[in-house]
């Protein structure tokens, strides 16, 4: 009793802002459904890490980062975590309530990769120009091939030949989005287009200063994920640790560079593994089929029971109703995510609660033919079935828990609600169902299960 | 109570199902599966629109974005709820699409081809070849997992030459499910797979129901012969079996029939697997586990095998 009541509250209490509006989940508030349910995005992608590289770093940096870009774009609800399948690890960005991913998946999709270069010369080809002659400058430990073509944003046929690395002062060094301490996009105070303005470091104000100092009348690139977004000749000194990138055409273009700017870079480059999105109206249709067809078989297996087992039916029946609410009482509680394959679970429950069912009442039933009470052919049933509910119940919780281990998203939401059921199912029928038939053994009729026999058969005990 | 002859029965039975599984295979050779991207790789797109096309209509207009569209799979798929009057079609294609850009440029493309001036994209469901070749080979490791733990805890609940038959049982089953997805031409998908894995465990929860009785009814009395035992429990629990077969089966049925494309390929695992698991629980598992019992007996005297 006080676990239903403890489910039954999980159910009902307001645990969260969260509001569920289709089909039947507009009564169970504290339920998290998965995407495939309430609509929206899931992007996987697959990161290209270097052998030897300690991959756990990685994968944190890259989540942080992710994290950062899809919150400083407005994804607040969005969830970047870990998938590590077969070995491999890959992260995951679910976006609940959204269809059109072109924005998120541009966020997610570039390296953020800035830095600043001295240009040599411009040259026009359709084919990347070759560096002949190239060397590497040690900066910061790392080794740098000094001189690189980079091409064009907006144009594919020009490419710039940079100098990767300033050699002014006492040191080589680079100037990259790690100088830079704040990106803001805005709108052209001269001309047309949108701008993004970049806030540097004192560090960074410093190498500015100097490299803006040694190279006026020449261009500085400003290079974004191995494209020259814009080069602008230097036409004085700049000290005091201010940029700008301009000569950009839609506010959202702004918008993003400066995301993926503030953000930091990322240390790999994520390859898309899988994309899932599905839009509100399919989701809501396709589980209020799913909802009706399982009441339907729910009211179906109780009238069932009931005319099979008479009494005994109409406590499997309090049993699996019971079963359901302590598995959504469970699912209210603890947060699991609830997907399109775990209601498949949850139905699929059903049939394992009745089956515990059965079994027990089978064997009350060969000890009312023995010539039992009914009291005593319940305790004696119960006693031996137990054995029989444990193993059968336990292939399948393992089963379940294969499953959990080797998935990862929507069938994972199967697995829970098949593990957690069948648990429920046990102590249902063990416990609750011994409660109240022990409490009830009087509704039962041991003549009705007397007649027909006509030896009693094997019972030699 | 039932009393019923199967395991005397049982050569009928093993080569019944033998037949059986020889020619599920052959279907799955002749017609192989019908593979959702999750295993083919490639891209399935749901699209909604007020209007009405037909099945030729959209196939011009894909053909018109590329030639190579021509061999795309169109499902026209009604709505279930009545509140919405929309129309889905669902377009599976082999390619996958790695930018946003190529994405939206297919789905402009196709609304200006159809002329439709509300063609919403509902569900997107992308999956690189290179994912699809990863979840083959998960599909593997997940099976065989499953049964490498399901091996060894009859193993210790039972005895090995059980934990034997319930996997040739399971095996069995999985044949034969597998023959019917290939004969009906059914998705077969992640979705699939999760059936297959809780067919598995339902066939062998109803294995393990008959196997408990054995060892009950043998610890009883172990002068019976093992064939009587058998027979004895097998009769025991066939109430029960049907029950809980006909009650599960109601439910999955259901589903299939009710559940609509996205769940059909699980909700038909589930189907096929209560009919084909509860026949083989009855009638495979245990009178397979008795020549193995009888050479084990022969073999090892000494070391007699005690069922706990």
């Amino acid at each position: 009793m006080a676990v239903f009541i403890f489910a039954l509250l999980g159910i009902v209490l307001p645990l969260s802002e969260n509001k569920n509006n289709i089909s039947i989940f507009k009564y169970l508030p504290n339920i998290k459904l998965g995407l495939d349910i309430q609509g929206g995005s899931s992007l996987e992608y697959s990161m290209a890490i270097p052998e030897g590289a300690r991959a756990e770093e990685i994968v944190n940096n890259v989540i942080a980062v992710l994290r950062r870009r899809l919150d400083s774009a407005g994804y607040t609800e969005a969830v970047v975590s870990e998938v590590v399948v077969g070995g491999e690890r890959r992260v995951r960005v679910e976006i609940p309530g959204i269809s059109d991913t072109r924005r998120a998946e541009e966020l997610i999709g570039s390296k953020g990769k800035l830095y600043f270069a001295e240009v040599i010369e411009t040259i026009e080809s359709s084919t990347p120009p070759q560096i002949t002659r190239n060397r590497k400058v040690k900066v910061d430990g790392k080794e740098i091939d000094l001189y690189s073509y980079v091409r064009d944003s907006r144009n594919p046929n020009v490419w710039y030949r940079v100098k990767n690395v300033f050699e002014f002062g006492t040191e080589p060094f680079q100037i990259t989005g790690l100088d830079v301490t704040d990106a803001r996009a805005s709108l052209n105070p001269q001309g047309g287009g949108f701008v993004v303005n970049l806030s540097f470091s004192s560090q960074g104000k410093n190498k500015f200063e100097l490299a803006t100092a040694n190279l006026i009348g020449k261009q500085i690139a400003i290079i974004l994920d191995d494209e020259v977004i814009i080069a602008p000749v230097v036409r004085d000194k700049i000290s005091e640790g201010r940029a700008e990138i301009s000569g950009i055409e839609s506010v959202q273009e702004a918008q993003n560079i400066a995301v993926l700017i503030k953000s930091g870079n990322l240390p790999v480059d994520l390859i898309k593994f899988q994309e899932n999105t599905i839009g509100p109206t399919l989701g809501r249709d396709v589980v209020t089929t799913i909802v009706n067809a399982g009441i339907i078989g729910l009211v179906i297996v109780m009238v069932y029971m009931i005319i099979f087992y008479g009494w005994m039916g109409f406590v499997a029946d309090i049993a699996l109703l019971y079963n359901t609410l302590l598995l959504l009482g469970v699912l209210s509680w603890s947060g699991a995510i609830l997907t399109l394959p775990g209601l498949a679970g949850i139905i699929l429950t059903f049939g394992t609660t009745v089956d515990g069912n059965v079994i027990i009442y089978e064997r009350i039933k060969e000890e009312i033919r023995v010539g039992r009470p009914p009291l005593t052919a319940i305790k004696f049933g119960f006693d031996k079935v137990f054995s029989t509910i444990l193993d059968a119940n336990i292939t399948t919780v393992l089963a379940g828990i294969v499953l959990y281990f080797l998935t990862s998203g929507s069938i994972r939401g199967f697995a829970v609600t098949l593990i957690i059921g069948v648990l429920g199912s046990m102590f249902t029928n063990l416990v609750v169902t011994r409660v109240i038939l022990e409490g009830s053994s009087n509704m039962i009729k041991p003549e009705k299960y007397l007649k027909g026999i006509v030896v009693g058969k094997g019972g030699n005990e | 109570m039932p009393n019923l002859n199967i395991v005397g029965k049982r050569k009928i039975f093993i080569y019944l199902s033998l037949a059986f599984i020889i020619f599920c295979v052959i279907v799955i050779f002749v017609k192989g599966f019908n593979f959702g991207v999750d295993f083919s790789g490639g891209s399935e797109i749901v699209i909604s629109t007020q209007e009405t096309y037909t099945i030729d209509q959209l196939r011009d207009a894909l053909q018109k974005i590329d030639p190579s569209y021509a061999t795309a799979k169109i499902v026209s798929a009604k709505p279930s709820d009545e509140e919405i009057t929309k129309n889905f079609y669902v377009i599976t294609v082999k390619d996958s699409f790695p930018s946003s850009q190529i994405k939206d440029e297919f789905i402009n493309s196709l609304s200006t081809y159809l002329q439709s001036s509300d063609l919403e994209v509902e569900q997107f469901n992308d999956v690189s070849g290179y994912a699809a070749k990863e979840i083959r080979s998960f599909a593997w490791y997940a099976i065989i997992a499953t049964l490498a733990v399901l091996l060894i805890y009859i193993t210790i609940r039972f005895q090995f030459s059980f934990a034997i038959g319930a996997i040739l049982a399971l095996a069995h089953d999985v044949i034969v499910t597998l023959g019917f997805y290939s004969l009906f031409g059914i998705e077969m998908n992640l979705m699939a797979i999760a059936a297959f894995l809780t067919l598995v465990g339902y066939s062998l929860n109803n294995t393990i129901v008959v196997y408990d009785r054995i060892r009950e009814n043998r610890a009883k009395s172990r002068a019976t012969p093992i064939e009587e035992v058998m027979n004895q429990s097998i009769n025991d629990v066939l109430v029960r079996c049907l029950h809980t077969s006909i009650t599960t089966f109601i439910v999955v049925f259901l589903m299939l029939l009710m559940g609509g494309r996205s769940i059909a390929s699980f909700a038909f695992g589930l189907t096929m697997g209560v009919v084909v698991g509860t026949y083989s629980s009855i009638f495979i598992a245990s009178p397979i586990v008795i020549p193995m019992m009888k050479d084990k007996k022969k073999g090892t005297k000494k070391s007699s095998s005690k069922s706990r």
